[in-house]
């Protein structure tokens, strides 16, 4: 093919996008782009709302108002992810009787994208997780479990890639170390790999070969153990690794009222995000991208 | 054709690559789930069949308890600790003889795995979760007097109603203290059978003094289950404040 008559079928494949409904408004010049993450974590089982006498979250949360303010959303902006940091298991007898079943049969209707795994989500056993992975149209990502000699061998990828109007979104995916804090005979053979050297591989995967616009993680490690300072958790994670643009956190159970603004390793700022548990609140961080055909980017502004 | 479509149309958001995406602006807010949002009746449809299943289980009644069972009433002891802990004492004690031929010689828990108190009245399956919400499972620790001076020390320094089982007589004075284990005085060379959570076995509050004993037996037995198990076959449950721990 002639590069013209390229340029031209070009042209046309362009403006053919725009009849398929993308929200272009043209191909040349300046155009915006907006993506919505939604996100939870540690859920635990909590499948209604707190009752209405609880001495502290009396009326909060709920599976059916969740999906009511979600499906809001979504009218708003059908480019919107929904993404899960873990613990979706334990915490309500819906857990004990029915194994996990309703939290991912609802999670599906829900429209959920992607989620990481939790430590409690190994509370039946990872036979257990196994065996409730057909309620879930919905895929999990871890990248330092290595489930290579467990049931959930090649039923666990380490990211997923999900193309939203044009916009490459890397999600990936980080569990805490189960060793101490999760019975062996649950876990069984479940590797544990070091968060930080995965990150800077798969970051730099997901940043130069997939060349991603945008980069996710999803976080079980905890968004900070004043404690233990050194231990790996969000914050930590975000200050020594670059590329990452959003860190879902979860674990700690921390109710954040806004995103954390960290610099990382070369100064650019990564958001960290938890939205504390029981399906108490959503997170919403919304992201847009202008589009130049020259190279005048200005910086990021970020309004949390 | 379409084929060809697809080609172009995947060459064309290769070549939009090529111009510049920059993220110009990220706004974010966390968003309350509260009553001023309405359920969506597709989802409480889907809950409703098992939020009855679950209801039947759930208001299930076990036992009756002529009073408020609390966990805040007692000087580095409370009623709802001693009974937690002599109840799995009761419960866990049968199936560790039978495991082993042997007694355990005391019980002990952490404070905060005490979920919920115990109302007057009628108690139910949902109570017992209320009070053990987490997969817990027993565990049998066998322990050097050495470890057992740990535990003292840790429960002293700690200054919290951790639960003891009624086993324990222990004397807080001034300075020190006399321990009693099953009315005899506590003897530095001998190993002792300590019923915990497999959770506190592992460190968890900090409880180092469980961690590498000396032999480690596993129940196989959900604390919730033991309570439960405990409940069903208990009639009027009975807890009180007792001589477990003496303040001097």
């Amino acid at each position: 093919m002639k590069r013209r008559n390229f340029i031209k079928q070009l042209g046309t494949a362009s403006t053919l996008t725009v009849v398929g409904g993308l929200t272009l408004p043209s191909f040349i010049g300046k155009q915006q782009r907006h993506i919505t993450i939604l996100h939870t974590n540690d859920t635990h089982s909590h499948i209604e709302s707190f009752d209405p006498n609880h001495y502290k979250y009396a009326n909060k949360g709920g599976v059916a108002k969740r999906a009511t303010l979600i499906e809001q959303i979504r009218k708003e902006n059908e480019n919107t992810l929904l993404l899960d940091a873990g613990d979706i298991f334990q915490g309500t007898p819906y857990f004990n009787y029915f194994g996990g079943e309703l939290e991912f049969k609802l999670m599906s209707m829900l429209k959920y994208d992607v989620a990481t795994i939790g430590n409690h989500d190994f509370d039946n056993s990872i036979e257990g997780l196994y065996k409730q992975l057909p309620n879930a149209n919905f895929d999990f990502v871890s990248a330092n479990y290595d489930f290579k000699n467990t049931v959930l061998d090649t039923h666990v990828k380490p990211y997923r890639i999900i193309f939203k109007d044009g916009i490459k979104i890397g999600v990936f995916g980080l569990g805490i170390e189960l060793e101490g804090l999760v019975n062996k005979k649950m876990y069984k053979e479940t590797g544990y790999l070091d968060p930080v050297e995965i990150t800077q591989d798969i970051t730099t995967k997901l940043k130069e070969e997939e060349q991603c616009d945008l980069i996710i993680c999803l976080s079980h490690l905890g968004y900070y153990y004043k404690n233990n300072p050194d231990k790996i958790s969000d914050l930590n994670l975000a200050k020594i690794t670059k590329n990452i643009d959003l860190i879902i956190g979860g674990h700690t159970h921390t109710f954040l009222p806004k995103p954390t603004i960290v610099k990382n390793i070369v100064g650019k700022n990564t958001l960290v995000n938890q939205v504390g548990a029981y399906g108490i609140n959503l997170g919403r961080v919304d992201f847009y991208f202008d589009e130049h055909n020259h190279k005048t980017s200005t910086g990021t502004t970020i309004l949390v | 054709m379409k084929l060809s479509y697809l080609l172009i149309l995947f060459l064309a958001i290769g070549s939009c690559q090529k111009t510049e995406k920059h993220l110009s602006k990220i706004t974010a807010k966390n968003i309350a789930i509260d009553r001023t949002i309405a359920s969506s009746e597709k989802i409480d449809r889907v809950i409703n069949p098992y939020k009855e299943k679950l209801t039947v289980e759930m208001e299930q009644v076990l036992c009756f308890s002529p009073t408020e069972i609390v966990k805040s009433d007692g000087n580095l002891q409370s009623s709802l600790g001693n009974l937690m802990a002599d109840m799995c004492y009761e419960m866990g004690n049968s199936i560790y003889k039978e495991k082993t031929n042997e007694a355990i010689d005391f019980v002990m828990f952490n404070h905060g795995g005490i979920r919920a108190n115990m109302p007057a009245g009628a108690i139910t399956t949902e109570h017992a979760f209320e009070l053990m919400p987490f997969e817990n499972e027993l565990v049998v620790t066998s322990l050097s007097g050495t470890k057992i001076l740990e535990l003292v020390d840790y429960f002293v320094q700690n200054k919290k109603a951790h639960p003891l089982s009624k086993n324990i007589e222990l004397t807080l004075k001034e300075n020190g203290y006399a321990l009693k284990i099953n009315g005899k005085a506590f003897d530095k060379n001998k190993t002792y059978a300590v019923l915990t959570s497999d959770y506190l076995q592992g460190g968890g509050d900090s409880m180092n003094f469980f961690k590498n004993p000396k032999k480690l037996t596993k129940l196989d037995y959900k604390l919730r289950d033991a309570i439960i198990d405990y409940f069903k076959k208990t009639d009027t449950l009975k807890a009180h404040i007792d001589n477990r721990i003496i303040i001097k």
